[in-house]
């Protein structure tokens, strides 16, 4: 047998984590932070007084709402309809659902665009009836039609994380619910909704940390026309007026933005499972 | 008033169900629903609750029709066998949720809540939340909840499944006393048998989705209606049996003379004997009627009696006697006799 101590032992199991942490994160961080302050700080004042700046961040808020929101409002549904299904048919249809998760953002918004661009498909369908294609056309590259394109990858984690919490739920406590005079939505609202909500906002918090990060899909349904941090953060680095530290300090702005949110949803996260 | 009407239902794609229920369950009754499962008892309390509605058939609570109408809408209490409390609510808030929904304002539905709370015996726990009772002082907290907004019947789910065997005891007679001093229609669904016989004013015994006999507990267990309804409740000497000549009958163990009035020569029935009508013998009394001596083939001690399988004949008697001397055989009183037409279902 091994002379090592155990805590010792399973430490050595950690180790492999830890060099990948450092080298792919700890030490791009440093580098990041190393950029930001190369010309001596002023890249924080570029930053602060540009007005782009301000725009895009805006944007990557409302964005950071919108996507989750919607991706809740469908998700959810899904996650109880799911949690009332038999083990087997519940498998299957996790598989189906996990699976735009493996798809690259690119050929998301390929097909989003093959679909509502303003020759897409359903684009065209719609004009059959009569509707304006250029405002159909149009929506999916707006910020809204950004988020609802976001949402198509966001519902797969919005049911994988809000799943459990419906499953755990009590079903009888609906019906309890029902026969003490509580009507169908009152039920939801009085008694599911309430403890389910700790995964809702983990939910939601995790959807909008993705949405406010992700630029794949952005970049290649609206190139730079909406203004978020992350398209900001690409021109300053792809264009031809190159700003890289400007870059470094947007990119802390968004880390920060999403460790902020990732923390509010952990905290509510953890809290949901230690009373369970 | 709880009423069911010539109810039918079936589970879409099923054969399961129950197929014509009539049962009527007065104030301050309380009705035992009993029968294996499958047997559609369970079925019946969702009709009754409204979780399910009927093909067929009404279902009138205080003698208004209530079958279309929604399970909030039908004004019954019902305790569930996992209970049902909210978790995130305290045990007051929890039994002061229906009156909320009526629209009662908080100071009132909190007075009435744990006043409600205090007459099942947990007015000091009203500020605890369910996950800090234990499984009875859950019950008891479903129980107030059941019955605070004064509902037109109240229905039991097999409430006491979940509680260990003292305090299902103990809970039975809560529940009965709770029920009483409401004066309210109750209807207890329960596979217990022996549960069913001890607080029930009628069972009803269901099988195959049919009501097959309903009946005061004393009435079912000396006159079943037939003999599945014997075996299901309670213990019981069952023998195939021919009737041979007026007042007597031949059974595996032996001639037996009893009334077998209503029963011509030659009629097959079951013959019923429970255990502790059967008199037991020492190893050398004779003279009697219907008396056997046999080999003991098993004797089981309960406590207050013994459980003996004596080998007669064919058969086996089984008796329960408080007697701890040693048996070698056993009389059977032909008045304890009783006469069953065989059943298709039994097993």
């Amino acid at each position: 047998m091994s002379a090592r101590t155990p805590a010792a032992f399973t430490a050595s199991f950690a180790t492999p984590g830890a060099v990948v942490f450092g080298l792919f994160f700890v030490l791009p961080l440093a580098a990041v932070l190393m950029e930001a302050i190369s010309d001596g700080g002023s890249a924080f004042g570029r930053v602060w007084n540009d007005p782009v700046f301000w725009v895009g961040l805006r944007g990557s808020i409302m964005l950071g709402i919108a996507a989750p929101f919607i991706s809740l409002l469908i998700g959810v549904p899904v996650a109880i309809t799911l949690a009332r299904l038999s083990p087997r048919m519940r498998t299957s249809l996790l598989i189906a659902i996990s699976l735009p998760l493996t798809f690259s953002g690119l050929i998301i918004a390929y097909g989003f665009i093959l679909l509502l661009g303003r020759a897409g498909f359903v684009t065209l369908l719609l004009a059959e009836l009569g509707f304006d294609p250029a405002v159909i056309g149009g929506f999916i590259f707006s910020p809204l039609g950004l988020g609802v394109a976001y949402s198509y990858y966001l519902v797969p984690r919005v049911v994988l994380i809000v799943l459990p919490a419906v499953r755990n739920f009590d079903m009888v406590q609906l019906r309890a619910a029902r026969s003490l005079g509580a009507g169908p939505l009152r039920v939801l609202a009085d008694v599911l909704v309430p403890q389910i909500m700790p995964s809702l906002v983990a939910a939601f918090c995790l959807t909008a940390a993705v949405a406010i990060g992700a630029y794949g899909t952005a970049l290649a349904l609206v190139g730079t026309q909406v203004n978020i941090l992350p398209l900001l953060l690409y021109s300053k680095i792809s264009e031809t007026g190159t700003d890289l530290p400007s870059a470094a300090v947007i990119s802390i702005v968004l880390m920060a933005l999403c460790a902020c949110v990732i923390a509010i949803g952990e905290t509510f996260f953890s809290r949901s499972s230690s009373r369970r | 008033m709880l009423n069911l009407e010539q109810v039918s239902f079936q589970y879409p794609g099923a054969k399961a169900g129950v197929s014509d229920v009539t049962l009527k369950v007065e104030p301050g009754e309380l009705v035992a629903v009993i029968g294996a499962s499958g047997s559609g008892k369970t079925t019946l309390l969702n009709l009754l609750a409204g979780f399910l509605m009927p093909d067929t058939g009404r279902v009138v609570i205080d003698d208004k029709d209530v079958s279309a109408m929604p399970p909030e809408r039908r004004d019954l209490g019902i305790v569930f066998q996992s209970y049902g409390l909210f978790p995130h609510m305290r045990a007051w808030e929890n039994v002061a949720y229906p009156l909320k929904v009526r629209g009662v304002a908080l100071a009132e539905r909190r007075t009435r809540a744990i006043e409600a709370l205090e007459r099942v015996g947990m007015g000091n726990r009203s500020d605890n939340g369910p996950r800090e009772l234990s499984g009875g002082q859950q019950q008891r907290v479903a129980l107030a909840r059941a019955l605070v907004f004064e509902p037109r019947g109240l229905l039991l789910d097999e409430p006491l499944s979940a509680l260990d065997a003292n305090l299902r005891v103990e809970m039975r007679d809560e529940i009965l006393r709770v029920q009483r001093a409401a004066g309210i229609a109750a209807l207890l669904v329960t596979h217990d048998q022996e549960e069913a016989l001890s607080i029930a004013d009628r069972v009803a015994v269901m099988r195959d989705g049919r009501l097959v006999q309903i009946a005061p507990p004393r009435e079912l267990y000396d006159n079943p209606a037939d003999e599945a309804i014997a075996r299901f409740v309670g213990e019981a000497n069952l023998w195939p049996s021919r009737v041979v000549g007026e007042g007597s009958i031949e059974t595996p163990v032996g001639r037996l003379a009893c009334d077998t009035k209503g029963h011509a020569t030659g009629t097959k029935t079951i013959a019923l004997v429970r255990p502790e009508n059967v008199i037991p013998l020492g190893p050398d009394a004779t003279g009697q009627v219907n008396a056997f001596a046999g080999e003991v083939m098993a004797d089981r001690f309960l406590g207050s009696t013994r459980r003996i399988d004596l080998a007669v004949g064919e058969g086996t008697i089984r008796l329960e006697t408080r007697i701890r001397d040693a048996i070698g055989g056993v009389a059977i009183p032909p008045d304890a006799i009783r006469l069953l037409s065989p059943s298709q279902q039994a097993n």
